[in-house]
């Protein structure tokens, strides 16, 4: 059975906490996993006593559990992925794509619409 | 009722006189039918200058502080604390609400800060459930049996009742007293060790968060910066339910909405 490293979604309603588990692919997502390897907590904290109003997430991890884990061929969710890509324990599987010169649409002729309403 | 209103209630409409206009004419029980009900003190306006001057402007220990003015050193710390916030609303331009503070200073019982009468007490040891149980130990009758005996007895990791008290330094500064030595050598001695104990302290607070600051990695990211914590899966135990692992714990109620449970924040960071 495939071995997955994905998020199991604790916490409340509006108020989400995930586990960092790894489990079988085909349990339950809350159900007991093989192990729980972090957490993540999406919900963006300020510094205490930071005004610069810049916000973080945190995240813990153990590093060398998922690195075997990883290791021994168990394939992390896209958001896992995302994660783990962030620490360095693999490659990062989307990259923003490099931004594309933009071609401004046509302007629409600044007195052909409201001149249209203007005389119906 | 409308004719207590009219006769002896008349003084309550409007308070008059600076300090507590309390219905029962104590100084202190504003409860008629609950006399057992005491309204302590608060800190003058004054007093609370003094505090943050003290610590702030001439650099004193909050330990010391507290201990010359009998204030708590928990009210010493937030007094300051409030004081910083408030000179640097202050500093900002912001808007006091002085006349509201005013008005309620007056109707409260005030004390001010003396060398001489202590505010509240100050070196008061909290009660260990540990050592609330009733205890037989049998031991030799010479045996010089001492406060870290008890403690002992109570349980392996109680502390004696000479290390839990807030100001221990004090208890040095008596037994400096008892000794003979002069009171101004024995104040600058329990400064000394006062100053020592809160810079211990806090480079203790540092250590701690060089350490935590070591095991984070941050990773600027979209919006929003990510941090990393290293963690070690084996805190969890053997059947990873124990309570210093990381994460929500599997099988085990989790009891922080249940009533009697404490909610709001109980510490400042």
């Amino acid at each position: 059975m495939v071995v997955k490293i994905r998020l199991a979604r604790f916490g409340r309603v509006n108020e989400p906490f995930y586990n960092i588990v790894v489990a079988h692919a085909r349990t339950a997502r809350n159900s007991r996993p093989l192990e729980v390897i972090g957490t993540y907590d999406p919900i963006p904290k300020k510094d205490t006593y930071d005004n610069s109003g810049k916000l973080h997430k945190d995240i813990k991890l153990d590093t060398l559990r998922a690195k075997y884990w990883i290791g021994v061929g168990a394939q992390p969710t896209d958001v896992v992925w995302r994660l783990l890509s962030m620490v360095g324990i693999l490659e990062p599987k989307y990259r923003p794509a490099p931004p594309k010169p933009r071609s401004l649409p046509p302007k629409p002729d600044a007195t052909g619409t409201p001149s249209e309403k203007t005389t119906s | 009722m409308r004719e207590w209103m009219q006769e002896k209630g008349e003084q309550f409409r409007e308070h008059q006189r600076d300090g507590p206009n309390y219905v029962t004419g104590y100084q202190d029980k504003p409860f008629p039918s609950n006399p057992l009900f005491v309204s302590e003190p608060v800190l003058s306006e004054e007093s609370r200058e003094e505090i943050w001057r003290k610590v702030v402007q001439e650099g004193e220990a909050i330990k010391s502080v507290s201990a010359n003015f009998g204030v708590d050193m928990r009210r010493v710390a937030a007094v300051v604390r409030l004081k910083e916030v408030e000179k640097a609303w202050e500093r900002e331009g912001k808007k006091l609400a002085t006349p509201y503070a005013r008005a309620v200073m007056s109707m409260l019982p005030k004390k001010t800060l003396s060398k001489y009468r202590e505010f509240e007490p100050i070196n008061e040891i909290h009660v260990h459930s540990y050592t609330q149980q009733q205890l037989f130990l049998p031991t030799s009758e010479s045996r010089h049996f001492t406060r870290e005996d008890a403690a002992k007895a109570f349980g392996d990791r109680i502390l004696p009742a000479d290390k839990r008290v807030p100001h221990p330094e004090l208890i040095a500064l008596e037994k400096e007293l008892l000794a003979g030595t002069s009171p101004e050598e024995a104040q600058a001695a329990f400064e000394k060790a006062a100053m020592e104990s809160e810079v211990a302290a806090a480079e203790k607070d540092q250590k701690r968060r060089q350490q935590e600051e070591e095991q984070t990695t941050r990773v600027p990211a979209s919006r929003f910066e990510f941090r990393f914590k290293e963690i070690n899966v084996d805190d969890g135990g053997k059947d990873g339910r124990s309570r210093r692992g990381t994460g929500w714990r599997y099988g085990v109620p989790f009891y922080d909405r249940r009533r009697g449970e404490v909610k709001i924040p109980t510490k400042v960071e």
